[in-house]
């Protein structure tokens, strides 16, 4: 968790005063952004589902497909100057996808059966990634197409009016997770 | 008529909130799911508390029926039979042939055999126990020990005794035996003392001995599992409350049951 929270604020910082090194546009940092933050969440997932051998086997298999795909996307599709609306479709449709498959394992596969789930930081992270990446699917894959027809709601371009709450939404979460395991390991 | 961003933002915004939705859903669903389960398992785990404590309540049912039958067996069988010989040996007293030192420490032997199982029969009586009532019946079983010199008890008594029930008198009557014959089989000890609190709402009835003392963990995950510890608490389970054993190796041994009169 550590390494995607210090990305996540390397990317955010940079790509907030992005002018300072006289870019064009931020592109480049979000596109980086995906590109190094897919092996951390893919191996986020890998523990919190708790896969069995055979298992793990299938889901490297399909997490360096995903990976690749989503090098060739920033290297060869799209490229790294435009942002990586096919990675990111990607990237949030596998994250949707292994989100639940994580919530509906902590609820059925659990041992305790007494263990009050809204109680378990794994619930938290889950729930809010899964939250953000339905409301990023639509509006990131959009990305480029809000942009050039400038659609906006309340003369605020769409992307910047919702994408504040949804990472407020996102940080929230991981805050509630490592408060709950702080609670945990002090218990 | 709105224009084409406008359908764009509101088809755009309407799909992100019916994901949205359809993600809080699952959430919810998951949430409730949780819920019902944690509720059967309590339930489940309530139905099996119930189920342990009927099976408790009819394996003491049983052995209370054992000790009563072994209690008139001893009065009505083993009592009259000696009681005929202490007859026996008291008309051969004044033949010349006999050894009257033997026969004159013979019939105090046969005598003493009497009381002794006399004691003993009323201890396992289940009627003689109500009729006493816990503090007399403790009292009375810890004279009999002391009297057998292995150990020295005492009964303390602070507050004014309530009334109880007979189910829960013999429960309590039990565990405070099954205390005494651990203090004489394992603990080593030379003093117990007996301690009844009344409080309002409940009795506290606190085991003390200065025996050799033990390591409670130790001996739960021990080949016998100590299974006298687990009958002391489920038996304090039965009557409503709890039963606390506390001992470290060289400190003797304490068993706390807490019992509410209701």
């Amino acid at each position: 968790m550590i390494p995607i929270l210090v990305l996540d604020l390397g990317t955010e910082l940079i790509g907030t005063n992005w002018r300072i090194f006289h870019w064009k546009n931020n592109y480049l940092i979000y596109n980086l952004y995906l590109v190094l933050s897919t092996p951390l969440f893919l191996y986020l997932f890998s523990i919190l589902l708790a896969l069995t051998r055979q298992q793990k086997r299938y889901y490297f298999g399909a997490a360096i497909l995903l990976e690749v795909l989503v090098l060739y996307n920033f290297f060869f599709q799209q490229g790294p100057s435009e942002f990586n609306t096919y990675s990111n479709l990607l990237i949030q449709g596998a994250n949707i996808i292994l989100s639940c498959l994580a919530i509906a394992r902590l609820a059925i596969g659990g041992r305790d059966e007494e263990a009050i789930i809204l109680q378990d930081p794994r619930f938290c992270l889950n729930a809010m990634i899964l939250l953000f990446s339905l409301v990023t699917l639509i509006l990131l894959g959009l990305q480029k197409y809000i942009v050039v027809h400038d659609i906006e709601i309340r003369h605020k371009v769409l992307y910047f009016a919702i994408m504040p709450i949804a990472n407020a939404v996102l940080y929230t979460g991981y805050s509630c997770a490592f408060l709950l395991c702080r609670m945990q390991t002090s218990k | 008529m709105p224009d084409a961003n406008q359908q764009i933002t509101s088809t755009i915004i309407a799909g992100t909130l019916i994901l949205l939705f359809f993600g809080v859903l699952f959430l919810a669903m998951i949430v409730y799911y949780n819920y019902r389960r944690r509720q059967t398992a309590q339930e489940k785990k309530a139905m099996k508390a119930m189920f342990d404590q009927q099976l408790m309540q009819a394996r003491l049912e049983v052995q209370e029926q054992a000790f009563t039958h072994i209690s008139e067996e001893i009065h009505d069988n083993v009592g009259q039979l000696l009681s005929l010989a202490k007859m026996q040996l008291s008309s051969v007293e004044d033949s010349a042939l006999v050894d009257q030192e033997i026969l004159s420490s013979a019939r105090e032997n046969v005598a003493r055999a009497i009381r002794e199982l006399r004691n003993l029969s009323r201890s396992l009586h289940t009627g003689h126990i109500s009729a006493l009532g816990i503090r007399q019946a403790a009292e009375e079983e810890g004279q009999r020990i002391t009297r057998a010199g292995q150990l020295l008890v005492s009964v303390t008594s602070e507050g004014s005794e309530r009334d109880i029930t007979e189910d829960k008198q013999l429960i309590l009557f039990r565990i405070i035996q099954e205390c005494l014959q651990n203090c004489v089989k394992h603990a080593g000890a030379t003093n117990v003392n007996i301690g009844f609190t009344w409080y309002p709402d409940q009795l506290r009835v606190r085991v003390r001995d200065d025996g050799k003392g033990f390591d409670p963990e130790v001996t739960l995950r021990g080949p016998a599992k100590g299974l006298g510890l687990q009958n002391i608490r489920n038996r304090a389970r039965l009557t409503g409350g709890s039963g606390i054993i506390s001992s470290k190796p060289g400190e003797g041994t304490t068993v706390t049951v807490m019992m509410p009169y209701e």
